[in-house]
């Protein structure tokens, strides 16, 4: 068992230290997260007005930087799984099995998901101020931890780069814009995968606290999307039978 | 020398065309982004300020439809430019291997590349049309062109300069921080600040939202600015690949 953990922690972290060999990845990672909070803060609530939403204020920044985690961590969790298919099963095939590979991967996934929400929570914080800071981190990293489960999903079904992408992005941009605050309210708007995680988000930017049940709600998307993410990594991991 | 460059074309051409899924999402996302923007936009009105300076009211849902067009043709020209020059770096060092010189090999990739983005504008225009005609067809195009065209330009640089995964989160960004935001008359008082004009998106978007709204044409200024862009942006992509193809002969 203890064996079981020092291999996954390992190959995690020469995950993480694959995806932040480039400097310049790590940078991107850090600047464009709080560029976008900083840009979008002023023209969100435009936007969702012009969207028949009422997000505005410090909900609307708060959202940008839901939507900022979200989208970086949904490329994130895509090129975890696209870019290094062939050198995962291999690693499977050599002994450490698919289960640990997905677990170390995801693992590795969530603690740079976990860099991109510290950087979006504090670029909010100093430039907007959050009323309820510990409701906001939590719903900015859950942001993150869903689209690293649907980046994942989509990159263990889809190898081309250039079309994961597209698809996070399609995935994304449906999922943003029929949100809470923007033109959605009713119907397939219910079923988007960040919608009470934004509901909690919104209602931090504007200093208050989300029901217990909003909480649950939460809970069990982030787990779901991540239990899928992870199944579906496993089967497109694991070695097949010639 | 033409021969040579002719099929490596081809077969530029044949390698996407073995990608369905490509064709379907480029086909299909301008689709789904522009007549969703159309559906969920309230027609409120909305004072904007043309190239020429002229003041003009019109409404959002019209403002989120044309801006849509260079938001979406810029980011899967941004995303194709990326893909498809990283992609090719490695088999094109072969083709310089093997006796191309490295434009016969650059050449391909670039035609590919603006064949890409003709389709996705076609796309894009071709689901306009059904809810909001612009005044003026050849500036509106033109814009739309060259914000596809700079971009491409831009993801074709990140794809050599920065590598897959940094340009595509650079790609997922950039268009729409500057067109989608920066640029979009939709926020701010109805044109883009000043700092705006510096980046790559300003001439275009000026030049389609003129041909938007406007019969006559008063973005000549915009329209210098967009073309300075693109060509400074072609040479550099074109030196960029040179370099990288001819550095391991």
């Amino acid at each position: 068992m203890s064996g079981d953990v020092s291999v996954i922690a390992l190959s995690g972290a020469d995950f993480l230290r694959e995806h932040l060999r480039a400097r310049l990845t790590l940078v991107m990672l850090v600047a464009i997260p709080a560029l976008f909070v900083v840009v979008s803060s002023s023209v969100l609530g435009e936007f969702a007005a012009a969207l028949g939403g009422s997000v505005g204020g410090n909900s609307a920044s708060a959202l940008g930087a839901g939507w900022a985690a979200a989208f970086l961590a949904g490329a994130l969790g895509f090129f975890q799984v696209s870019s290094s298919r062939d050198a995962d099963r291999r690693l499977a095939l050599a002994g450490m099995g698919a289960g640990r590979v997905v677990i170390a991967r995801i693992s590795a996934s969530i603690v740079l998901g976990l860099l991109i929400a510290v950087v979006g929570f504090l670029t909010l914080w100093l430039s907007a101020g959050i009323a309820h800071p510990a409701h906001a981190f939590a719903a900015i990293l859950i942001f993150a931890l869903i689209y690293i489960g649907i980046g994942t999903l989509v990159g263990s079904f889809i190898s081309g780069a250039l079309e994961g992408s597209l698809t996070v992005a399609f995935i994304f941009l449906i999922d943003a814009f029929s949100g809470p605050g923007m033109s959605g309210s009713g119907g397939v708007a219910q079923l988007m995968p960040t919608r009470k995680a934004a509901d909690v988000l919104i209602a931090a930017g504007a200093g208050q606290g989300s029901p217990s049940v909003d909480w649950i709600a939460v809970g069990l998307t982030t787990a779901g999307a991540l239990a899928l993410a992870a199944s579906a990594f496993w089967l497109a991991a694991r070695p097949r039978s010639r | 020398m033409i021969g040579r460059t002719l099929t490596a074309t081809r077969m530029g051409f044949r390698e996407q065309a073995r990608r369905p899924l490509l064709l379907i999402l480029l086909l299909a996302l301008p689709f789904l982004f522009i007549s969703w923007s159309f559906a969920i936009t309230e027609p409120t009105p909305r004072l904007i300020t043309l190239p020429g300076g002229e003041q003009l009211l019109t409404t959002m849902k019209d403002l989120h439809g044309a801006i849509m067009v260079p938001i979406t043709v810029g980011f899967l020209a941004g995303l194709i430019g990326l893909f498809v020059i990283q992609s090719a770096l490695e088999s094109d060092r072969r083709l310089v291997l093997a006796g191309y010189s490295p434009g016969e090999a650059i050449l391909p990739r670039l035609v590919v590349l603006v064949c890409a983005t003709l389709i996705v504008l076609a796309a894009s225009l071709a689901v306009t049309a059904i809810d909001f005609i612009p005044a003026s067809w050849v500036p509106f195009v033109a814009g739309n062109l060259l914000a596809g065209l700079i971009y491409g330009a831009i993801g074709a640089l990140a794809g050599a300069m920065v590598g897959r995964l940094g340009g595509a989160y650079l790609m997922f960004f950039l268009p729409m921080m500057d067109i989608g935001v920066a640029q979009n008359p939709m926020f701010f008082d109805g044109a883009p600040e000043r700092w705006a004009s510096v980046l790559p998106g300003y001439g275009p978007t000026r030049v389609l939202i003129d041909g938007a709204f406007s019969q006559s044409f008063d973005a000549t200024g915009p329209l210098v600015v967009a073309l300075l862009w693109l060509a400074v942006l072609s040479v550099a992509v074109i030196v960029l690949l040179r370099r990288a193809l001819g550095a391991r002969r």
